[in-house]
């Protein structure tokens, strides 16, 4: 079965694969567990093309966009060919730097192959008729949760399907199981939640063209509003990135919620709790909500200043565009696909031991198609701080409803960019 | 004369090239760009962009109330407290002074980056041992890093455990320095040690605590390592951060060169203010 997958795979690249071989040597800038997942897919690529050296640096998250910002600063000096860009922040790179990286349209990417990704991933990669970035790896947002908690508390995860249930569910579960939060949300630093129920109900923080704030449109306002409920219910207790992982290895947290790219990291950092956890969809604002949404994800892009263009695409080509490259860092890392068609993959199908047996990736990547584009703009940063600030401050009682803390956001974001409020 | 000057001038060249363009320039520059609106390309020249904006900003008036309150509330208390420490080390019955010496200075030679961790884990809601503490003598645990109070607490917490012990021993060195005999002969007309302390130690030490104040008020104006690494860039929604943090997430993270421009020249003006008004009411009575 695999083999003929391989072929197929194979007949398809060399069937689109420019005439000529390609050679040379292209570099990546990455981090963590998305650098070591380029990394396996080198092999798969050379297979093809064996006269290009592939060389991935794992820089770190932030010191890559910070190295990446200030080589386009300096006029693409001393950048890679490649660079991995957060979907977030992608907007940021190409509104200051316009020139800093190469349209992919100029190396053969077609109308046809963007088709190949979801429109919610490409929204803020394509500018005008111009495409910076090809689509990563997604974050399609899931419920992994404990079983045994879950079985102890007779709560049956499938009967969780608005956010009302999943409340009543935190309570029953918490009541059981001592010491248990229901879910952990990072009050420090993120706005998590928030950004996940709202970009589900299809509201996000600027309008879909990028030219007005829509943070306290309606949908949104009920998306705090639940994140305060639930707050105030009790199920959440606030943990950081680190403090949510500790949490899963001391058992001490019932629900993390969050992008499907978490798989890997309960997989790996949780090993010991093998066969305990298990995945559902996220719930909604209604019994018959789209239980869908996204959260995070990257993408490759192409610099100016790379001296081996049309490599360094054959490889985002072979990497991302196809079946074969993103299902191998689906398996090694738990890197989400964005590519439609790795939905098909038999691997996609297949029960996984540590989830005791289900086959959370069909579950997980199942709901791509659902997820509705939320747009960062280059204003994401800014507003991500405003709408932090006023989430803190609507938690701690500051404004009397979720509508007021939202229209005070959308003012300072206003303020900060000088877009209009959608009324 | 003119000539020696010359020379003078020639040895100096490469040190003012330098100079100008790694110091001057980019001083004048970031005041022209301080007028430009950066949000998008081409930037243009409109004065008003950024610093019609710095006026009615609430973000800029967080980072400004911020850091004041930890100026305000911070300063005194750590100076305080490091004035209390020296009169400790400076007592002669003290044994093995110079061990604790050392124990109170040694939190400047730790490392920024892990006492910063440190601090992240002791202070962690359900695994730290603060909240551990608080716990076992029943009092209720304290979520420091999702509430605004308590993270600007922990803030100035980390803050005074890293300075205090370096400003006893500036305060040490200065109480080491007034004579003695003035001591001795206060003990002769039986005026009470707190007494001496307040009349002979305080006004004699005065040039040295205005030194350790100056120090701190620069150190507060500039505080960035402990709101972005402890409390996670400024959070929770930005109730620790700085004026130093804005910047930094104006310039570096949003791209706006301008608005960061024109909050680092509302920085440095505070800065000169500040120093100011300090050397005035410091001043040496005529």
């Amino acid at each position: 079965m695999r083999i003929t997958m391989t072929c197929a795979a194979l007949a398809l690249a060399l069937g689109s694969a420019p005439a000529f071989a390609q050679s040379g040597e292209i570099t990546i800038w990455s981090w963590n567990v998305a650098a070591s997942s380029l990394k396996a897919t080198i092999a798969g690529f050379n297979k093809q093309f064996p006269d290009v050296k592939v060389t991935v640096q794992d820089l770190g998250n932030q010191p890559t966009y910070d190295k990446s910002i200030a080589g386009c600063a300096a006029g693409g000096v001393g950048l890679p060919d490649i660079v991995t860009v957060e979907n977030g922040e992608a907007e940021n790179y190409w509104s200051q730097f316009p020139d800093c990286f190469v349209d992919l349209h100029t190396l053969g990417y077609t109308a046809d192959d963007q088709k190949k990704f979801p429109d919610f991933k490409r929204t803020e990669l394509e500018v005008g008729d111009k495409a910076y970035a090809m689509p990563w790896d997604s974050g399609p947002v899931a419920a992994f949760y404990r079983r045994d908690f879950y079985e102890k508390a007779g709560v049956d995860p499938a009967s969780i399907k608005t956010w009302d249930d999943f409340i009543a569910a935190g309570k029953k579960i918490q009541a059981a199981n001592p010491g248990v939060s229901m879910t952990n949300a990072d009050f420090n630093g993120d706005s998590e939640f928030f950004r996940m129920i709202s970009n589900e109900q299809g509201c996000a923080y600027f309008s879909e063209d990028g030219q007005s704030i829509t943070v306290n449109q309606p949908k949104c306002v009920d998306a705090m509003t639940k994140v305060k409920e639930m707050k105030d219910a009790g199920i959440i207790s606030s943990a950081d990135w680190g403090t949510k992982i500790t949490n899963n290895t001391a058992g001490t947290v019932a629900t993390q919620v969050y992008g499907g790219w978490y798989e890997g990291t309960i997989r790996t950092e949780s090993a010991g709790e093998n066969g305990k956890w298990g995945v559902y969809l996220m719930p909604s604002l209604t019994a018959d909500g789209p239980r869908a949404a996204n959260l995070g994800g990257s993408s490759l892009a192409i610099t100016s200043a790379s001296k081996n263009k049309e490599a360094a695409y054959a490889y985002l080509k072979y990497t991302l565009g196809t079946n074969e490259g993103q299902i191998t860092m689906l398996k090694e890392f738990g890197l989400v696909p964005s590519l439609i068609s790795a939905l098909d993959d038999p691997y996609v199908a297949q029960g996984l031991p540590y989830w005791g047996g289900q086959a959370v990736w069909k579950d997980i990547l199942g709901t791509l198609p659902k997820v509705v584009p939320s747009r960062g703009t280059q204003f994401q940063s800014d507003a991500e701080i405003i709408v932090r600030a006023v989430q803190t401050k609507y938690l701690a009682g500051g404004y009397p409803d979720a509508k007021a803390a939202l229209d005070d956001a959308a003012s300072q974001i206003a303020a900060a960019t000088g877009l209009p409020v959608k009324s | 004369m003119r000539n020696r000057n010359a020379t003078a001038y020639r040895f100096l060249t490469p040190y003012l090239l330098i100079f100008a363009i790694f110091w001057v320039w980019p001083i004048i520059s970031s005041f022209l760009i301080s007028f430009q609106a950066t949000r998008t390309v081409p930037w243009r020249f409109a004065p008003s962009f950024n610093w019609g904006r710095l006026i009615g900003d609430p973000a800029f008036f967080n980072a400004l109330k911020n850091t004041l309150l930890i100026l305000v509330i911070q300063v005194p208390v750590m100076i305080s407290l490091a004035l209390v420490m020296a009169v400790l080390l400076n007592s002669p019955l003290l044994k093995a002074r110079g061990l604790y010496r050392f124990a109170f200075f040694a939190p400047v030679v730790v490392g920024e980056v892990a006492y910063s961790a440190v601090f992240r884990l002791m202070f962690n809601l359900d695994f730290g041992i603060i909240n551990k503490l608080l716990n076992s003598v029943g009092l209720p645990r304290i979520d420091w890093f999702s509430n605004v109070t308590p993270a600007m607490a922990l803030i100035m917490i980390a803050v005074t455990w890293r300075w205090a012990g370096y400003n006893a021993i500036i305060l040490l060195a200065g109480m080491q320095s007034i004579p003695e005999d003035v001591y001795e002969a206060a003990t002769l007309d039986r005026v009470s040690k707190l007494k001496q302390f307040f009349y002979i130690t305080l006004p004699l030490l005065k040039p040295v605590i205005v030194f350790c104040l100056v120090l701190s008020i620069i150190g507060t104006m500039q505080l960035f390592t402990e709101p972005f690494l402890i409390t996670e860039r400024g959070g929770p929604g930005g109730g620790t951060e700085t004026l130093g943090l804005l910047l930094y997430r104006q310039g570096f993270r949003s791209l706006n060169f301008g608005y960061a421009s024109a909050v680092a020249y509302t920085m440095a003006g505070l800065a000169i203010a500040i120093t100011l008004a300090q050397l005035w009411l410091t001043r040496e009575p005529k």
